[in-house]
């Protein structure tokens, strides 16, 4: 063990460690995280809209809740907030993203998110047509139609329209958009600000005034090399804006190799293996946690609010970041309340059984770090197995269980600290089967882990030795 | 006394700690129980030490990825 902790720390760790501490990554992250206001309160509407609008059909035939006082109007206020948040995530997350570059790089933060908004707002179309044909109108129709502001013969209607930003450009589809112009835009901006390219005003000028002056040519320049990036694509690629081009070769593939079995296996895979050695596998791990899976995410919860699970079965993803918390890291990753139970039941290790003791409470909110390192987890050989091989074996259960259509895909956002069931139910909109997924994920979590139980039994501290580590575990109980 | 828990990058904890002098507040390395390393500080809120130990070890550039624990021992 020393040997590869060794090794780990010569080879693997600082790989990790600039990964992890990869400021542009670091930023990436940030952003995501910044954006949680809006979309964990988009995802309260989304839900509460489920609960009082969606589900009960399913349950009481003619239920329209969109016609019951009081309900209409709470369903009304939640589109409300839906619609300042999950239908434009996209959008938070650019100011977010160039926010936190510029954060990162220390210059004018509000700068850098209007910088990064402006430029990938540039690229999306402002206009929209449409059309219907095969039509037989009279001459009055399309006289009242014309004079109305739109096209139309006997044959067909045209609708034409500027000055429209369509939502889905602006939603979870925004991201990958984002991602890229956001960066290339705000990294100009910052770069120009660090070489002191700009307006410089007297020392009598009010800060805020002077900041924003000084953000000027940099900001300037910024969006017109994304402007004249966006007029050369144009004259390339005609029939598609950056964007449209963007979702089509990048994003949709990209988050149809997410959804192969192999990558969701990988994921919690290595989740696992950082956690063991006493990483923080999900910030290594956030562009993909985060950059895919939670765009993914978005999307099923937009789905689902505009065409309920049918929707989100017809067109969303079946593995999202949610999907991950929802069947493989209940108590917390590598779903170590079954531990708990598996050690409050089978182990006869006084120090083992305080550790569980102290760490149920905690373990019912997803918290595990009075067993990570009370029993200890991390680097301890004999929970290496175990502890990987269970949430691979969950998210396995999960994935299939969701793939053959025997639960709803997740489509809620729902915060991690919500106990296991309850948080899968609510993930996926109220799907009763959910629960019983994640119960059938920790029966075979459980039986995983005994054998592991019961072998610990034998390696039981020497006696004298029990009381001092409880005392000890005792002491450690409270933690910062 | 503090309870440092790190699987990983211990002797660089205990270098980090040991070298720490800034606000009044020190450290000294004391032992190491398996991934537990312990340290005495100079300043009776025990609490507060945790949270600054904590706080220096993630400012580094390989502690951001480090999960660890920072625990005051009574």
């Amino acid at each position: 063990m020393q040997f590869l902790i060794a090794w780990l720390e010569k080879y693997f760790l600082p790989l990790a460690g600039k990964i992890g501490g990869q400021k542009h990554l670091i930023a990436l992250r940030d952003a995501f995280i910044g954006t949680l206001p809006a979309t964990m309160a988009g995802s309260v509407a989304v839900m509460l809209n489920a609960l009082l609008r969606d589900l009960p059909p399913l349950a009481f035939e003619g239920y329209d809740g969109n016609s019951i006082p009081v309900i209409r109007e709470i369903i009304a206020v939640n589109g409300y907030v839906w619609n300042g948040t999950l239908a434009i995530a996209g959008l938070i997350f650019v100011f977010s993203w160039g926010y936190n570059i510029a954060k990162a790089y220390g210059v004018n933060e509000l700068s850098g998110g209007i910088v990064s908004t402006a430029a990938s707002i540039a690229g999306i179309t402002f206009s929209f047509s449409g059309g219907i044909t095969g039509l037989n109108l009279d001459a009055a129709t399309v006289e009242a139609i014309n004079a109305a502001g739109w096209s139309a013969t006997t044959e067909g209607i045209t609708a034409a329209g500027w000055g429209w930003l369509p939502l889905n450009n602006l939603d979870a589809n925004f991201f990958f958009t984002a991602m890229i112009i956001g960066f290339i835009a705000t990294m100009i901006y910052v770069k120009l600000m660090l070489k002191d390219i700009t307006i410089k005003l007297p020392d009598s000028v009010p800060p805020a005034i002077s900041k924003a002056f000084a953000s000027i040519i940099p900001a300037t320049v910024a969006l017109y090399v994304v402007a004249i990036f966006y007029f050369v694509f144009s004259k390339f690629v005609p029939d598609m804006t950056f964007l449209q081009w963007l979702q089509k070769t990048v994003a949709l593939p990209l988050l149809g190799l997410s959804q192969g079995f192999g990558a969701v296996v990988l994921v919690a895979l290595f989740v696992q293996l950082f956690w063991f050695f006493g990483i923080h596998g999900p910030n290594v791990l956030a562009p993909i946690l985060e950059g895919v899976f939670g765009v993914a995410q978005l999307e099923n919860v937009n789905l689902f609010q505009q065409g309920g699970v049918d929707l989100v079965l017809e067109e969303g993803y079946m593995w999202v970041r949610g999907s991950f918390d929802a069947y493989a890291w209940y108590g917390g990753s590598g779903g170590t309340i079954v531990l708990i139970i598996a050690l409050l039941l089978f182990s006869k290790r006084k120090d083992y059984r305080t550790v569980a003791n102290l760490s149920v409470g905690p373990g019912i909110f997803n918290i595990n770090e009075p067993i990570m390192f009370g029993l200890p987890i991390v680097l301890n050989p004999l929970m290496f197995i175990p502890f990987l091989l269970t949430p691979v074996v969950s998210v396995s259960i999960g994935y299939f269980a969701t793939l053959w259509g025997l639960v709803n895909p997740v489509s809620q956002q729902v915060v991690w600290v919500t106990p296991p069931f309850l948080l899968s139910f609510l993930a996926t909109g109220a799907d009763w089967r959910a629960p019983i997924v994640t119960l059938v994920a920790m029966l075979v979590s459980f039986l995983i882990w005994i054998p592991f139980v019961i072998a610990a039994n034998k390696m039981a501290p020497d006696a004298g030795q029990d009381d001092k580590i409880i005392a000890d575990l005792e002491h450690d109980n409270k933690s910062v | 006394m503090i309870e440092i828990s790190a699987g990983v990058h211990q002797d660089k904890i205990i270098e980090l700690l040991n070298n720490y002098n800034e606000d009044g507040i020190q450290f000294t390395f004391n032992e190491k129980k398996g991934i537990n390393l312990y340290f005495s500080t100079n300043i009776e809120d025990l609490e507060k030490a945790a949270s600054v130990a904590k706080s220096v070890i993630k400012k580094q550039p390989w502690g951001s990825v480090l999960y660890f624990r920072s625990s005051p021992l009574s």
